[in-house]
C-alpha cells in the first residue's frame, strides 16, 4: 500500500508537469468534441489523431490519446440528453430517458448528473486499476470462449428488462437486431452472409451507423414534420442543477454503474458497449419506480453513464496489466506505445513506472478537468435548444451523415444510417422500442463466434460448457435469473386468476 | 515574314518540348494517398507510416495514409485495384493479398479485386511468422510438438486471427509439410489470437515475431521454429523449419507497395528509386526499428519473382486447406 | 390491421425471406454449426415471435388512427438525406451539403434568402473545415474543384 502511494506520488510528479497537463487537456477538449459530434466515437478519434502523437514521447502521446478516449465518453451524453442523438455508439441508452428529461425541462440536471455520474465512475474506477490491475489482468486472462458465451447469454437475458411496453415486442426487436447482426463474413467459416457483393458489409451492419439512423435520424424525421415544432421546455437558470430528489436518485445508480462497468470493462472483447445496456437494465429491475424508465427516470442516466466510463478504464486493465489488447481502442494505444518504442507487456509496469504511474495520475487529472470542462458548459450546451428547429434538424442531419462516414470514410455506412433512420420512424410509429436493436445487432456475432470457438477448443462437445468452472457458475447463474423471471411471471398470472375468482364469488348474489 | 513564321515555330516547338520534358518529370506534382487496407495502429498500418514519411522527404510531395478498412483488408485492396493508375494512389498491403482472391474463388464468389490489377513496386518489410506455446507447455522444441501432433491428431488447438489470414495459412502450411493435423480456433484478429493463447484457451499460435517478443523475454511465451527461410535475428536460438526438414512450411508476414496495374513506366520507375532512397534513410530505419520489423528490401525484378512465388504458394495452401464444411 | 399486426408481420416476412437466403449456406451439425446455422435460428425464433404478435395483436391501436402528418414533410428529408449521401462521394462534400441545406432550409422550411443562404454556406464550409482541416478526416472533394 505505501509502494502503490509512493508509486502515486511519482506518478503526479509526472503527471502535473505542465507540458503533460497540456496535452491531458488538449485531450480531454478533443475527446469532449469528438463525443459530441454524433457517430464519431472514441475508436475513430483516436484513430484519427494516432498520426499527430507521432512526433511527441510516449508519455504525452499515450495522455492525449487515453484524455480523447475517456473525453468522448463525457461528450457523448451531450448530444443524446440534448437531442436523442447517440455521440457514440455507448450512449445510446442515455438517450432515452435523457432526452426524456430534457423534454421535461430537465436537460441541464441530466446533463450534470452525467457529468457527475462519469467523474465518480471514472476516479473510482481508476483507482481500482491502479490497485488491482495484475491480479484483475491475470484472471481475465482465464475468460475465454466458453466464459465470454456464457457472460453473453446473460447479457442476452437483460434483454427482457430493458424496455417497459410489451415484453413481446421488444424480444421481437431483439430478435430483428440478432438477424442484423448476421449480416458480413463469418469469421469461423469465410463465408460471406447477406452482403450481395458489396465489400463494405464485410464487417458486418456498423453499430454507429445503426445506432445514429435508429435513434438520431429517426427522431428527426419523426419530429420534423409535427405542425408545431417538439416542446422542449427551455429551462430557466435556477433549474440548471439537479434538484436534492435528483441527486439522491442517482447516487445509488452511479454507484453501482461503476462497479459494473468496471467489471464487463476487463472482459477482454470489445462488448465494452454493452456495458450501458446492462446497467440500465439493472436499474430498471432494481428500481422502486420502474414505470418512471423510458419517461425521464434519473437513475436511466445516471447509471449508463457511469457504467460507461469505468468500462473505459476497465479497458485499460489488460493493456497496461499484460499487454494485451482487450479491444480495438486499447489495440490502438498499444499501437501508439509501441511506436515510441515502448514495448507493451506484462513488465511494462516494472520497466516503465514512470510511464504507467504518469499515466495513471494523469487519468485523475483528466477527469477532474473533464468535470471543470463539462458542468460550466452544461448552460451552453442546453442554448443549443434555444435554436429554432427549422434550422437545427438540417444541421443535424449534416451532423449525422458527416460523423457516420467519419468513421470509415464509406458511403456504405451513411445509406446503412439512413435506411435505418426510416426503419426507425417506421417502428416508432408502430410504437416498437429501438434500443434492443442495437443491442441484438451487438451481441449476435459475438454470441456466434464464442459458441462456435468453444465448440471447436472442445471438438463438437458441449460438456465444455459445465467442465470449465467459470462458464458452468455463469450459466447457473443464468438459469435462476431466467426461473426468477419466470416464476414472478407465472405468479402473476395465477394471481390475476385469483383475484378474478374472489370478484366472482364476490359478485355472486 | 517567312523568317519570323521560322521563328515563331521553333519556339512553339521549343516550347512544346520544354512542356512534354516538364510533363514527363512532373510527377508528383500533388500529393500522393497510400491506401492502408487495415485500421490504423496494426502492422500495416505500423509500416506505412514511416514509408510515407520518407517517401515525402524523397518525393517532395506530401504523401498521406488513408486506412481504408473492412473485410480483412479486402475493402481497402479494391479501392486501390480500381482507382486511377496514374501514381496518385498507392496501396500498402500485407502477404494477405494474395490469398483473399483465392477464398472468393474458394466460395464462388466474383472477386473483390484480383492480384493481376496490382503491380507491385517493392517489398518493405518481411517476418517470419514463428510458432509460440505457453512455457508450461510439455513441448520444448518443434520435434517434440510434432511428434506429439502426430500421435494424437486433431487434439492440439492454435488460434488465428481469422480464417484464411495470415497466421491460419502459415500453420497450414506447417500442417501439410508435416503431415500432421491440428484444430484451428479461430479469433477476431491476432490481438484476441494472442490473449487466448497466454489464458490457456489453446496450445499454440503462429504469431509475428513483433508482437510475441515482449513476452518471449518475459518467460511467458516460448518460441519454438520460424517460418522464414534464417532465423528471425531477435531470436537466435530458435531454428526454421527449414532447418528441421521442411522447407515447404515458408511462410512471411510481409509489407509491399503496389500501384494500379496501368500506371505509366516512368512513374513507377520514379516510385521505385523514391522507395530506394526511402528505405536507406536513417530516420526510416530508427522508426521500423522501434516496431520491432526488420527491413528487408526488394524492388523490380526481385520482388515481383518473390512475390509471384509466395502467391503461388498461398494459393495452393488456400486450395487444400479447401471449405471448412467439405472436410468432413 | 392493428401497428402490432403490421410490425408483427413485416418481421415474420423478413425472418421468411432470411430463412429462403439461407438455403446456400451450409447449416453443419449441432457439434459444428456451420455458416447458416445462427442465421436460420435466429430466423426461425423472428418468425415466431412476429406470428406471436401478429396473433395477439388484434387489440392494438389501428393502423388508420395513428398520427401519419409527418410524413409528408418525413419523406422529403429522408429524399434530402439520400440526395447528400448519392453526392457524398460524387458530387464532394461540400456541394452536396449546400445543394442538400439550400434544399431543406429554404424550400421545406421557407426561410428568407439571405439566412439560407448564410446557413447553407456557413454549414458546409464550416463543418468541412472542422472535419476535414481540425480532425483529419479525409472528406471527398467533387470534380466541381470544392
Amino acid at each position: 500500500m505505501l509502494e502503490t502511494l509512493q508509486n502515486l506520488a511519482l506518478g503526479f510528479g509526472v503527471a502535473l508537469q505542465p507540458p503533460i497537463l497540456l496535452y491531458a487537456f488538449a485531450g480531454c477538449v478533443i475527446g469532449t468534441l469528438v463525443g459530441v459530434l454524433p457517430g464519431v466515437g472514441p475508436l475513430a478519434g483516436i484513430s484519427l489523431l494516432l498520426p499527430a502523437t507521432f512526433g511527441l514521447d510516449a508519455t504525452r502521446a499515450i495522455v492525449l490519446l487515453a484524455g480523447i478516449y475517456y473525453g468522448a465518453m463525457y461528450g457523448g451524453s451531450t448530444t443524446s440528453i440534448l437531442m436523442r442523438i447517440p455521440g457514440e455508439a455507448a450512449s445510446v441508452m442515455t438517450c432515452i430517458d435523457g432526452y426524456a428529461m430534457a423534454r421535461k425541462g430537465r436537460a441541464g440536471a441530466a446533463l450534470a448528473i452525467a457529468a457527475v455520474g462519469s467523474f465518480v465512475a471514472g476516479t473510482v474506477s481508476v483507482v481500482a486499476l491502479m490497485l488491482l490491475a495484475p491480479p484483475l489482468a491475470t484472471f481475465a486472462l482465464r475468460l475465454g470462449p466458453p466464459e465470454n458465451f456464457a457472460l453473453l447469454l446473460l447479457g442476452l437475458l437483460v434483454l427482457a428488462y430493458m424496455s417497459g411496453g410489451s415484453m413481446l415486442k421488444s424480444l421481437a426487436m431483439a430478435a430483428l437486431g440478432l438477424m442484423l447482426g448476421m449480416v458480413g463474413i463469418d469469421p469461423m467459416s469465410g463465408y460471406f452472409r447477406f452482403a450481395y457483393g458489396v465489400v463494405e458489409l464485410g464487417d458486418g451492419i456498423g453499430v454507429v451507423p445503426l445506432a445514429v439512423g435508429l435513434f438520431g435520424l429517426a427522431e428527426v424525421l419523426a419530429s420534423a414534420g409535427q405542425p408545431t415544432p417538439p416542446k422542449v421546455q427551455k429551462p430557466k437558470l435556477r433549474e440548471l442543477l439537479p434538484s436534492r430528489q435528483e441527486w439522491r436518485d442517482s447516487m445509488a445508480p452511479i454507484g453501482r454503474g461503476t462497479v459494473l462497468g468496471f467489471l464487463i470493462g476487463i472482459v477482454p472483447g470489445s462488448a465494452h458497449i454493452i456495458s450501458s445496456f446492462v446497467s440500465y437494465a439493472v436499474e430498471r429491475r432494481l428500481s422502486r419506480h420502474p414505470e418512471e424508465f423510458g419517461h425521464g427516470a434519473v437513475a436511466g442516466v445516471a447509471g449508463p453513464e457511469s457504467a460507461n466510463n469505468s468500462a473505459t478504464s476497465g479497458a485499460f486493465v489488460p493493456m497496461l496489466a499484460l499487454g494485451v489488447p482487450s479491444g480495438p481502442i486499447p489495440a490502438v494505444m498499444l499501437a501508439a506505445l509501441m511506436v515510441h518504442g515502448v514495448s507493451p507487456g506484462p513488465l511494462l509496469i516494472q520497466q516503465q513506472p514512470a510511464l504507467f504511474w504518469g499515466f495513471i495520475a494523469s487519468m485523475y487529472v483528466g477527469n477532474v478537468m473533464l468535470l471543470m470542462l463539462n458542468l460550466p458548459m452544461v448552460g451552453l450546451f442546453v442554448n443549443v435548444l434555444r435554436i429554432p428547429y427549422g434550422l437545427l434538424y438540417p444541421a443535424i442531419l449534416v451532423f449525422c451523415v458527416v460523423g457516420v462516414y467519419a468513421v470509415n470514410g464509406s458511403v456504405v455506412d451513411v445509406w446503412i444510417a439512413v435506411t435505418m433512420g426510416v426503419l426507425g420512424w417506421l417502428l416508432r410509429k408502430l410504437d416498437f422500442e429501438t434500443a434492443p436493436i442495437v443491442l441484438g445487432a451487438i451481441l449476435a456475432p459475438l454470441l456466434e463466434m464464442s459458441l462456435r470457438q468453444s465448440l471447436a477448443m472442445s471438438d463438437g462437445h458441449y460438456a465444455i460448457f459445465v467442465a470449465r468452472p467459470i462458464a458452468a457458475v455463469l450459466l447457473a447463474v443464468g438459469a435462476a435469473l431466467l426461473l426468477l423471471g419466470l416464476r414472478a411471471w407465472i405468479a402473476r398470472g395465477l394471481d390475476w386468476r385469483e383475484r378474478l375468482a374472489l370478484a366472482e364469488k364476490g359478485d355472486a348474489p | 515574314m517567312s523568317r519570323f513564321r521560322i521563328a515563331l515555330a521553333l519556339a512553339v516547338g521549343l516550347l512544346g518540348m520544354a512542356g512534354l520534358a516538364l510533363a514527363q518529370d512532373a510527377y508528383p506534382s500533388r500529393p500522393i494517398t497510400m491506401v492502408v487496407p487495415f485500421p490504423p495502429g496494426g502492422v500495416a498500418d505500423l509500416t506505412a507510416r514511416p514509408v510515407a514519411a520518407a517517401m515525402e522527404r524523397t518525393l517532395k510531395q506530401p504523401v498521406g495514409v488513408v486506412n481504408k478498412t473492412g473485410a480483412a483488408g479486402a475493402v481497402g485492396m479494391q479501392f486501390a485495384a480500381t482507382s486511377k493508375p496514374d501514381g496518385y494512389t498507392l496501396l500498402l498491403a500485407l502477404s494477405s493479398i494474395s490469398i483473399i482472391p483465392e477464398a472468393d474463388k474458394l466460395f464462388g464468389r466474383p472477386p473483390a479485386y484480383t492480384v493481376d490489377q496490382l503491380t507491385p513496386i517493392a517489398l518493405i518489410s518481411a517476418d517470419p511468422t514463428v510458432l509460440v506455446v505457453r512455457t508450461e507447455s510439455p513441448w520444448k522444441s518443434a520435434k517434440d510438438f510434432i511428434e506429439d501432433a502426430r500421435q494424437r491428431p486433431g487434439q492440439i488447438s492454435y488460434s488465428s486471427s481469422g480464417i484464411y489470414g495470415t497466421l491460419h495459412m502459415a500453420m497450414e502450411l506447417l500442417s501439410h509439410a508435416a503431415g500432421i493435423k491440428l484444430r484451428h480456433v479461430p479469433h477476431a484478429g491476432a490481438g484476441p489470437a494472442l490473449t487466448a493463447l497466454l489464458g490457456g484457451h489453446v496450445d499454440a499460435l503462429a504469431s509475428g515475431p513483433a508482437v510475441v517478443l515482449p513476452h518471449i523475454k518475459s518467460g511467458k511465451l516460448r518460441a519454438l521454429a520460424g517460418w522464414g527461410e534464417s532465423r528471425v535475428a531477435a531470436l537466435p536460438d530458435v531454428p526454421t523449419f527449414k532447418e528441421l526438414g521442411y522447407p515447404d512450411a515458408e511462410f512471411y508476414i510481409w509489407a509491399g507497395v503496389f500501384a494500379p496495374r496501368g500506371t505509366p513506366e516512368p512513374v513507377l520507375a520514379r516510385l521505385r528509386d523514391g522507395l530506394r532512397t526511402a528505405v536507406a534513410d536513417p530516420e526510416f530505419k530508427g522508426a521500423m526499428d522501434k516496431i520491432e520489423t526488420p527491413i528487408a528490401f526488394k524492388q523490380g525484378e526481385d520482388f515481383a519473382r518473390f512475390f509471384a512465388a509466395d502467391a503461388r504458394r498461398l494459393a495452393e495452401g488456400v486450395r487444400k486447406v479447401g471449405r471448412v464444411e467439405d472436410k468432413k | 390491421m392493428t401497428i402490432d399486426r403490421a410490425g408483427g408481420g413485416g418481421l415474420a416476412l423478413l425472418a421468411l425471406w432470411v430463412l429462403w437466403e439461407c438455403r446456400r449456406l451450409p447449416l453443419g451439425s449441432w457439434h459444428e454449426p456451420g455458416a447458416g446455422a445462427f442465421p436460420a435460428a435466429l430466423a426461425l425464433v423472428a418468425l415466431g415471435l412476429g406470428l406471436a404478435i401478429v396473433a395477439v395483436g388484434g387489440r392494438a391501436t389501428r393502423l388508420v388512427d395513428v398520427d401519419w402528418r409527418e410524413t409528408p414533410r418525413a419523406l422529403v428529408i429522408v429524399a434530402a438525406g439520400a440526395f447528400l449521401t448519392f453526392g457524398l462521394e460524387r458530387l464532394g462534400y461540400r456541394p452536396s451539403v449546400l445543394v442538400a441545406l439550400l434544399f431543406l432550409v429554404g424550400a421545406v422550411e421557407r426561410r428568407g434568402l439571405v439566412p439560407t443562404v448564410a446557413f447553407a454556406v456557413g454549414m458546409a464550409w464550416g463543418s468541412f473545415y472542422l472535419f476535414n482541416t481540425l480532425l483529419k478526416v479525409p472528406l471527398p472533394v467533387g470534380p466541381l474543384g470544392f
